[in-house]
């Protein structure tokens, strides 16, 4: 996980502890998922929502579709990022 | 119609602008307490401050860590669904917690299968739904998934079974300000046909915008204007002042069940839920009229075997709208006729505002407190009656008093009109 990746993946996880209640934050790991922490497909959903805004990116929903894990997910909005969305201000703020 | 199974209440639960729990409502009405306050928009929002009776000080978790130890499953599955949940959510789900406390109707209590959840109200997150418009619409922020579950009143049908393992059937239903009313209604209607042996009702609390403030604004239906330095004075139902409700946040939730079944658990008998009706006039608009308020007490009072001179105390719908107060004033003569000023007539909304889907509830609550309390509570700001025929409790002063029957009104735009009679607890 490169650096960007990791940083969004701060991002992503800060999210998953505002969604899911009752979250110990060790278990926010990248190999981990929504489903795995007690959640379900509405909490999954926010957590995409509520982290591309916070980076600054609209992506079509498809884009987030089929990720199997948070790292996942954080890979795949790095990798939108990387390629010129304004939110990497956002993201090191 | 037939008067078995009689139908009784086991639990109250209850969050205005006045109190955060039943033992606090109480002592609040008797002491004559007010919710009105002067509300300045939101930054950024449009409109004026306005005169409104919003529940303040309250924090929903907190209400959970109260219930957490006697319902620690229960609580745990509110917490994950109120975190995200629409205020209207917050108020419903807390009032329910304590009335299904009061009722100690807690999963395990029953056949889950035979207890039901009606929820009264329509339009119940206006507020979330401005405020996403307003974060979407403006391109600062995108829409939450939730807020397809929030657009749906079903929402609270939904997260209350789910909280209290309640499986049998369970609706919403929606009578404009006679929700309450209309939920009750259902309810009474349910169990005496045996399709529920206990049945929670929620009065909603509808959790309105300055879009829907405006709009009843316009529609010279809301008061307030002209007192906002004197908040609490602002509501005055049936006073000649009166100019218009006053939105007041709240919501309340009862246990309605059958007698028999509460009796073999041993459940408390707060009351009794006698006859209802629910009668409409015809008319999609706003007016009420006289002969559709005398149709639903007079129904109310044949479902409960009644006659006029059985009813002690009458809790008005008493809005503080003229044309409102005028017509229930009308309704109340016609019905009662030569003993109409031997009936107590007061209006909670004076303290605590309109609760529009909530007030039937909440007013249904205030009932059974006052008689089984031995009180009256005052009609605040009534100062100079519009009738002087009736017995008014007027004034911030309760009065002494346990009538052992009380009859309470609730109307609604579009012509809806339900009146229920209410027995004292045997407690």
């Amino acid at each position: 996980m490169n650096a960007l990746t990791q940083r969004v993946f701060d991002v992503v996880k800060a999210h998953v502890l505002d969604v899911l209640t009752d979250i110990d934050p060790v278990e926010v790991t990248p190999e981990t998922s929504i489903v795995a922490l007690g959640g379900n497909s509405l909490d999954r959903a926010e957590v995409a929502m509520l982290s591309m805004e916070t980076l600054g990116l609209k992506l079509p929903r498809t884009a987030v579709v089929g990720v199997a894990c948070l790292g996942e997910l954080a890979q795949v909005l790095s990798r939108h990022l990387e390629v010129g969305a304004p939110g990497l201000g956002n993201v090191t703020r | 119609m037939s008067l078995e199974p009689r139908i009784a209440v086991t639990g109250m639960g209850v969050i205005t602008s006045i109190a955060a729990d039943v033992p606090s409502f109480s002592a609040a009405l008797r002491a004559g307490r007010s919710g009105l306050q002067t509300v300045s928009p939101r930054a950024g929002e449009p409109g004026p401050p306005r005169v409104l009776a919003p529940v303040t000080g309250f924090s929903w978790r907190e209400a959970m860590e109260r219930h957490a130890d006697h319902f620690p499953e229960g609580c745990a599955r509110a917490v994950k669904i109120l975190r995200a949940a629409p205020r209207s959510m917050h108020l419903g789900v807390c009032a329910a917690l304590q009335a299904m406390a009061d009722a100690g109707l807690w999963p395990g209590c029953g056949d889950e299968r035979r207890i039901g959840v009606i929820v009264g109200g329509s339009n119940l997150h206006l507020r979330s739904a401005w405020d996403a418009v307003h974060r979407y619409g403006d391109g600062a922020g995108q829409v939450s998934p939730r807020h397809a579950l929030h657009l749906l009143d079903t929402l609270h049908v939904g997260a209350l079974t789910e909280i209290f393992g309640c499986h049998g059937p369970s609706l919403t239903v929606g009578g404009a300000s006679a929700s309450g009313h209309v939920a009750l209604f259902q309810a009474f209607t349910w169990l005496r046909a045996g399709v529920l042996d206990a049945c929670l009702v929620l009065g909603a609390n509808m959790d309105l915008s300055p879009l829907e403030l405006e709009a009843f604004n316009a529609l010279g239906a809301l008061g307030g204007e002209g007192w906002e330095t004197r908040p609490t004075a602002a509501c005055r139902p049936f006073d000649r002042a009166h100019g218009g409700f006053i939105w007041g946040e709240g919501s309340g939730a009862v246990v309605l069940e059958r007698a028999d079944r509460a009796v073999s658990r041993g459940a408390a008998r707060l009351g009794e839920l006698l006859g209802v009706s629910l009668v409409m006039d015809g008319n999609h608009l706003p007016d009420s009229s006289v002969a559709g308020e005398v149709r639903a007490m007079q129904e109310a009072l044949a479902s409960a075997a009644r006659v006029p001179a059985d009813i002690g105390y009458l809790n008005a719908h008493g809005t503080g709208t003229p044309l409102g107060d005028r017509t229930e004033c009308a309704a109340i003569r016609a019905v009662f006729g030569d003993g109409a000023g031997r009936v107590a007539v007061n209006a909670t909304k004076s303290m605590i505002g309109h609760s529009l889907s909530a007030a039937g509830v909440i007013e249904f609550i205030a009932c059974l407190l006052q008689m089984n309390g031995g009180f009256l509570h005052g009609t605040l700001n009534l100062d100079d009656p519009i009738d002087p025929t009736l017995d008014f409790v007027a004034g911030p002063v309760a009065r002494a008093g346990a009538p052992a029957i009380a009859m309470s009104n609730g109307f609604g735009f579009g012509g809806f009109n339900s009146s229920m009679v209410i027995q004292r607890g045997e407690i």
